[in-house]
């Protein structure tokens, strides 16, 4: 589904992601974890192709990022670490217009916004603007635009913050639906309590460079994983 | 403290100056100095210039009438004003608006701290506006009257007391806009309107100027003697300027007074104003059927969105909306006969009016410039239309659309208009219509072209993509220079071709590089924008 192949990515003299690769299959929930500017973000945007990296290829679904990234974005969603949305526009102006973009016919759009935002308790905020939303509902939209044209591969950067406990547990769920059914998604956090219940894979990162990766039981062995993520960070 | 925010407040203004965003680093010394001479050399040479000469008319005849003081009250109403006009909404937005607010009253900075800051600021602003009357006005005096020391220290104290009233007003204005816009629903809508109001009260003044001043120096003493006897606190404001200490004291005073009741004022209803979320209760949502848009539509209609929702944007960029339509009323009423009495002074150059109509349409037309911060103003969300399935010159071309529409439309009336009024072949009749559309098509290409070659992504308040980025600065001469130029170099001999073929080849031109334009925008412009 995602193929990160000896991706490099600098800024200046600095390389924020170096040699990094990373295969995402269908069905799994791919975690991706390290220490503040370790290069996750970097990472993450250079996959959906908001940034142009130095050396390397991205392949969505065997299609590259850069050769057709149009047609790679059609299957793919992405939720930034700030949700910064369109704040002039009201929720269900936002909805609509990803809606339009993604070519979503009317009813089924109707029908997903109606059954997306009533499991987000949304429904009764659609019609305000987004500038009065609190940072939480504003993630809330942004998961609802995400999931809305029911992409392929879904890539989010800290999804959890902001979230209330209960809306944490249904993203958790709908996580998990959207592997079951064949997606995929690849996210990255600092709950390592999270990664380790909800992801069947992990990758640790440490300055731009990838120290770890394989399926949860080879990443932590008898470990928990936040014991093998410090132990990897002190060395 | 105050010195911290001071700086971070001045830096923020003069950022594009000394930063180069799409070099994302610093300026060189060169580049920096080259920046603000060019800031200098519109503020004094241009529009210090204008001041000087409405100075230069007025100041002999008055002070040989005995009514120096009728000179500063004029000139420093007309200071008070522009100041006053150009910082009220700054004020608004800056004081009330500012994105950083939550940020720095999160901080253990005293709220009077914070306001303090933003009102230098303001008051800063507001001074260099009303400097471009003052100046000229106290210099053009002291020249003419001669310069006493007690004129000169009046005169700079009358200079201060002006600045303070100007940033009275623009506070007193600010907050009253803060409070309206707290409770309206359409606030945008309302706001532009209630500026609308005042840009035509102020244009109504403008252009009856000439004729109020004529006749204010035939009639000086006769109005010298109504002020006074109507309104004598007037005449003792004028008399600071002419160096009178008592009256210079009792002002200096009575502006210190004034502002302290609005400084407390504000300290006051700063927090519940500045972090009001609106009390014009919740909307509830109902369903409604959805008409579906192709992605170029629903991008449209963004930007269409964006633009109506904010004041800001809609004053400074988009004012030819009403403006346009307006000229094309006019022309219909008195057009017919301005355009015989252009042709009749160029009657060596047959159908000379249709240039020059041309010419004020396309002038008029750089008012519309919302293409140009349209790239900026996405900000923080720019990652929406990079991370969206759609070609980046979609994006650009959209942004286009959207200023293309919002002027060619006004433009089809107002040249319609025009065509009509004129007295010319219909050949030239109908490149009235033509050129000033095929400008537009242009000059949106311009405008979209340049704000994606000089993006500020970065800002705290809107204004300053709106009104300080490079882009709308040089659309905005750039596009009266070009203007100035196709009539300049008709009536220096582009009329001995013809005025048809001379105007078939300015459509053409502006056609084809509106062609070239958009050609750009779908391929390097686009890569520059997937690039930011």
């Amino acid at each position: 589904m995602l193929i990160i192949d000896h991706l490099t990515k600098t800024f200046g003299e600095k390389k924020a992601v170096d040699d990094l690769s990373l295969h995402i299959l269908p069905g799994e929930i791919f975690g991706f974890i390290g220490h503040n500017g370790a290069g996750k973000s970097t990472t993450l945007k250079c996959a959906v192709g908001i940034l142009q990296f130095d050396e390397g290829s991205v392949l969505i679904n065997g299609t590259s990022i850069t050769e057709d990234p149009v047609k790679c974005k059609r299957e793919l969603a992405y939720i930034p670490d700030n949700p910064d949305l369109y704040d002039f526009m009201s929720g269900i102006k936002y909805l609509n217009f990803i809606g339009d973009i993604f070519a979503i016919p009317a009813d089924v759009r109707q029908e997903r916004i109606r059954r997306y935002a009533d499991v987000f308790e949304l429904t009764e905020d659609l019609a305000q603007p987004i500038s009065a939303y609190s940072h939480g509902m504003k993630q809330k939209l942004a998961l609802i635009s995400a999931w809305l044209h029911e992409p392929k591969l879904i890539l989010m950067d800290e999804p959890f913050v902001g979230l209330d406990p209960k809306a944490s547990h249904l993203l958790k769920e709908m996580m998990r639906a959207h592997c079951d059914s064949g997606g995929a998604i690849f996210f990255s956090t600092h709950v390592l309590e999270v990664a380790e219940k909800l992801c069947d894979k992990v990758a640790i990162i440490k300055q731009g460079r990838l120290v770890k990766a394989g399926t949860m039981e080879e990443v932590k062995g008898d470990d928990s994983l936040e014991e093998v993520f410090l132990e990897l960070e002190a060395e | 403290m105050l010195k911290v925010l001071l700086k971070k407040q001045l830096a923020e203004v003069f950022k594009s100056y000394f930063y180069d965003a799409k070099k994302n680093r610093m300026r060189s010394k060169g580049a920096v100095i080259a920046w603000f001479v060019f800031f200098a050399v519109i503020l004094v040479v241009i529009l210090g210039g204008m001041f000087t000469a409405l100075s230069l008319s007025l100041c002999e005849g008055l002070t040989q009438a005995g009514v120096g003081w009728l000179y500063f009250l004029l000139m420093g109403g007309i200071a008070i004003i522009l100041g006053a006009f150009g910082s009220v909404f700054n004020t608004y937005s800056g004081l009330y608006l500012a994105k950083d607010n939550d940020q720095l009253l999160s901080l253990p900075i005293p709220v009077r701290t914070v306001i303090t800051a933003r009102l230098v600021n303001v008051y800063l602003l507001g001074t260099l506006y009303s400097a471009m009357a003052m100046l000229p006005t106290l210099i053009v005096y002291w020249v003419t009257a001669g310069a006493t020391a007690a004129r000169v220290i009046c005169g700079l104290l009358l200079f201060l007391i002006v600045s303070f009233v100007v940033l009275i007003l623009s506070c007193l204005l600010g907050w009253v806009v803060a409070k309206i816009s707290v409770r309206l629903k359409n606030k945008s809508f309302i706001t532009v309107l209630a500026a609308l109001v005042f840009i035509a009260a102020y244009y109504f003044f403008y252009f009856k100027a000439n004729r109020m001043i004529r006749d204010m120096l035939q009639n000086a003493a006769v109005y010298g003697v109504r002020i006074k006897g109507a309104a004598y606190v007037l005449c003792l404001f004028g008399r600071i300027g002419e160096g009178d200490w008592l009256c210079a004291v009792l002002f200096t005073v009575v502006t210190a007074a004034l502002f302290l009741l609005i400084w407390i004022g504000i300290t006051r209803s700063f927090l519940k104003l500045a972090t009001a979320g609106g009390s014009t209760g919740k909307i509830r949502y109902t369903e409604k059927a959805v008409r579906e848009k192709t992605p170029f539509r629903a991008l449209l209609g963004k930007e269409l969105t964006r633009f109506a929702s904010s004041p800001n944007y809609m004053l400074n960029c988009g004012l030819g909306v009403l403006i346009i339509p307006i000229c094309g009323v006019l022309l219909l009423i008195k057009g017919g006969e301005a355009l015989s009495a252009l042709n009749a002074v160029f009657a060596a150059m047959p159908d000379a009016a249709a240039v020059l109509l041309c010419t004020a349409l396309c002038m008029i037309a750089s008012m519309n410039n919302m293409a140009a911060p349209s790239v900026s103003l996405e900000g923080k969300s720019l990652w929406i239309p990079q991370s969206l399935p759609v070609e980046p010159g979609t994006v650009l071309r959209a942004k286009g659309a959207m200023q293309l529409i919002l002027s060619g439309v006004p433009m089809v009336f107002a040249s319609v208009c025009g065509a009509i009024v004129l007295d010319a072949s219909p050949a030239a009749r109908l490149l009235c219509v033509l050129l000033p559309l095929a400008f537009s098509f242009f000059y949106a290409g311009c405008c979209t072209a340049l704000g994606v070659r000089m993006p500020l992504l970065s800002w705290t308040n809107e204004l300053a993509p709106i009104k300080q980025s490079g882009a709308v600065v040089i659309v905005l001469f750039g596009d009266w220079i070009l203007c100035i130029a196709m009539a300049g170099l008709y009536l220096l001999g582009g009329h001995q071709i013809g005025t048809v073929p001379y105007m078939l080849i300015w459509t053409v031109l502006f056609a084809a590089l509106g062609t070239l334009l958009l050609r750009w925008l779908d391929t390097r412009g686009a890569r520059i924008f997937q690039a930011l």
